[in-house]
């Protein structure tokens, strides 16, 4: 039996047989099999080894369960209730590969924090000094700051600031969290729940900021150094203005959570402050249902996946079960992103900043020359003339064609009317 | 019907009936699993209660890794491994009568065995967790700890060779039931003579 005349392997009539075939390949295999008599026989020849090996019976063992299995249940039992919950717990907990894990992290970060602490005691003397230095009220010396920006050395970026308590380490941790098959519902509920009673709720904060300015330039200018030191960005900007009126710029900021307070400090200082409002949006009890959610479909997904390749079955069932792991896929798909959304306005706040030029109208009081006028009305009646030409020429264009067709309909039947007219009164 | 992942969880979460209902459904397929590979039936008896055993002790550190069935015939095949050492130990010493692993097998059941038993260990234990255990490719790829694809090139060699071996042994069993029939039918005819 060769590829050529058979488009499927002896193995692969097998494992249709056997329901172990994939869905494309048994389409093929099904079809081939009501054509080809040699493969026929082949899968005939299978199912009576199967037969043969199907009449090696077993008798079944005795019914009721065992004296020793009862004990032993008993014992589980005792051994349970032996132990406090919480303590059953940890020891569940410990037992599961993602808590040892997990252990090991803890582990290793206090290893790094103790090493960070040592070196921090070595170089104590001069960090401290450093933290005299700027011992001034948090306003004055961003305001000092900021009006010698333009005299500073850009600095390096600090490290990645908590975002409501967490880190965007935590964050990205909790963004590509293993499959909640990896270490079981249990222990990732487990787990979210009690990142989010060590870091605080997640909040979702909003604020809007209405600013009055002189310079409205270098208002502008200074926005974004605030927002380049809090790291920061624009999400969107709209400037604008017209003549007669002072100009606005109206910006739709994106700032890390923990940084709120200092830009919206710093921006304040632009000019003066027409209005300020704030909020937040607890979605803590949205995250954590969403993050459930998402647990759940992932072990449908994984059931699913395990059943279609572990189970056998026909192939309407297999087709069946890979439209429902394509359903359950998309559903996981779509709360992934709701995820990283929620994340994301969690550790970035939106400020709404919108800055007004303070207008003063200038009196024009030098009227224009006469000259200028008499100049102004000549241009402006050659260009009512031209105006008027470039009008007449455009109506001739345009209805022209028109004209002449109908004149062209039209000629024959006037003139014959015309000319019994004229005739009339000379019968 | 709730799945043996389910039960197993209930079981880690303290219900007993969980894993009565576990027991219930494994109980004859683990027992079928030990009694097709070992001469003694109580032995197959011993083992199928120590499987048990182990999930009981092990409930705690019980991983939804793999499916149930899998996990139970993973302890299945250590306890198997095991007892085969140590019978090969015991044989060195003592020599022990083997016993039919069914009493009333059929001359057909004892060629097929016999069929079996000529195989390869490694396509004999496929074949026979694929037809007795009704595994799929991939568990047995994973309680065997091979390739898929050569779980499925070892059974189908496994197949065509107890096809080969099974088929004169079919041909003399259909040639003798002919003959019994043929001999019945003569002694029915001279009956009806006489």
């Amino acid at each position: 039996m060769n590829r050529m005349t058979h488009p499927i392997k002896p193995e692969e009539v097998m494992a249709y047989l056997d329901g172990e075939l994939a869905a494309d390949r048994a389409t093929v295999a099904a079809a081939h099999l009501r054509e080809c008599a040699e493969c026929q026989g082949l899968a005939a020849e299978l199912g009576s080894v199967s037969q043969n090996l199907e009449t090696w019976k077993v008798e079944q063992p005795e019914p009721g369960i065992p004296q020793a299995i009862t004990n032993a249940l008993a014992e589980n039992r005792a051994a349970a209730r032996n132990i406090f919950p919480a303590q059953r717990n940890l020891r569940e907990l410990w037992h599961t590969r993602w808590a040892r894990v997990m252990l090991a992290g803890a582990g290793a970060a206090a290893a790094v924090f103790l090493v960070g602490l040592g070196t921090l005691k070595f170089e104590g003397g001069r960090v401290s000094s450093v933290f005299s230095r700027r011992g001034v009220p948090v306003d004055k010396a961003v305001v000092n700051k900021f009006q010698t920006e333009s005299r500073l050395e850009p600095s390096p970026p600090p490290p990645p600031p908590p975002i409501n308590g967490r880190t965007v380490t935590e964050l990205a941790q909790l963004q590509t969290a293993p499959p909640a098959t990896s270490s079981g519902p249990l222990a990732d509920k487990l787990t979210t729940e009690n990142n989010l009673s060590a870091n605080g709720p997640m909040i979702i904060r909003t604020a809007e900021l209405n600013v009055i300015t002189k310079e409205f330039d270098t208002a502008r200018a200074n926005l974004e150094v605030i927002l380049k030191r809090h790291q920061g960005y624009i999400d969107e900007l709209n400037a604008g203005g017209n003549t007669g009126s002072g100009r606005t710029l109206t910006a739709t900021l994106r700032v890390p959570a923990d940084q709120v307070d200092a830009t919206l400090a710093e921006v304040k200082t632009l000019g003066r402050v027409e209005s300020e409002s704030q909020g937040g949006q607890d979605v803590t009890s949205q995250y954590v249902d969403l993050e459930a959610r998402l647990g759940n479909a992932r072990n449908t997904e994984d059931r699913l996946t395990d059943l279609l390749r572990n189970r056998t079955g026909k192939l309407s069932d297999v087709l069946a079960v890979e439209q429902e792991l394509d359903r359950v896929r998309g559903e996981i798909e779509q709360m992934e992103a709701e995820r990283k959304n929620m994340a994301k306005q969690v550790s970035y706040a939106t400020l709404t900043v919108t800055i007004a030029e303070e207008y003063k109208a200038q009196l024009q009081v030098v009227p224009p020359s006469t000259s200028n006028r008499l100049g102004n009305a000549a241009i402006e009646g050659y260009r009512n003339v031209a105006d008027g030409v470039v009008a007449v020429i455009l109506f001739l264009l345009t209805t022209g064609p028109s004209l002449l067709l109908w004149a062209a309909i039209l000629f024959f039947p006037a003139r014959v009317v015309w000319k019994k007219l004229r005739r009339s009164p000379a019968a | 019907m709730i799945s043996d992942e389910a039960l197993m969880q209930e079981f880690r979460s303290g219900s007993h009936l969980a894993f009565e209902a576990l027991f219930a459904r494994y109980r004859g397929p683990l027992y079928g699993f030990f009694r097709r590979r070992l001469e003694r039936d109580q032995r197959a008896e011993d083992l199928t209660q120590e499987a048990f055993l182990a999930v009981i002790r092990a409930s705690v550190r019980y991983e939804p890794r793999a499916l149930v069935r899998t996990y139970l015939y993973g302890i299945a095949i250590n306890l198997l491994a095991a007892e085969r050492r140590k019978q090969s130990r015991d044989l060195s010493s003592v020599e022990i009568a083997p016993e039919p692993a069914s009493r009333d097998d059929s001359d057909n059941v004892l060629w097929m065995r016999q069929a079996l038993g000529r195989l390869d260990d490694a396509e004999r234990e496929i074949v026979m967790l694929r037809e007795y255990e009704q595994l799929s490719y991939s568990e047995i790829a994973e309680l065997l700890k091979l390739p898929v694809n050569t779980v499925r090139s070892r059974l189908f060699r496994a197949r065509m060779a107890l096809k080969e071996r099974l088929k004169p042994e079919q041909d003399i069993a259909n040639a003798s039931a002919g003959e019994v029939a043929e001999t019945a039918k003569l002694t029915q005819a001279e009956g009806e003579a006489l």
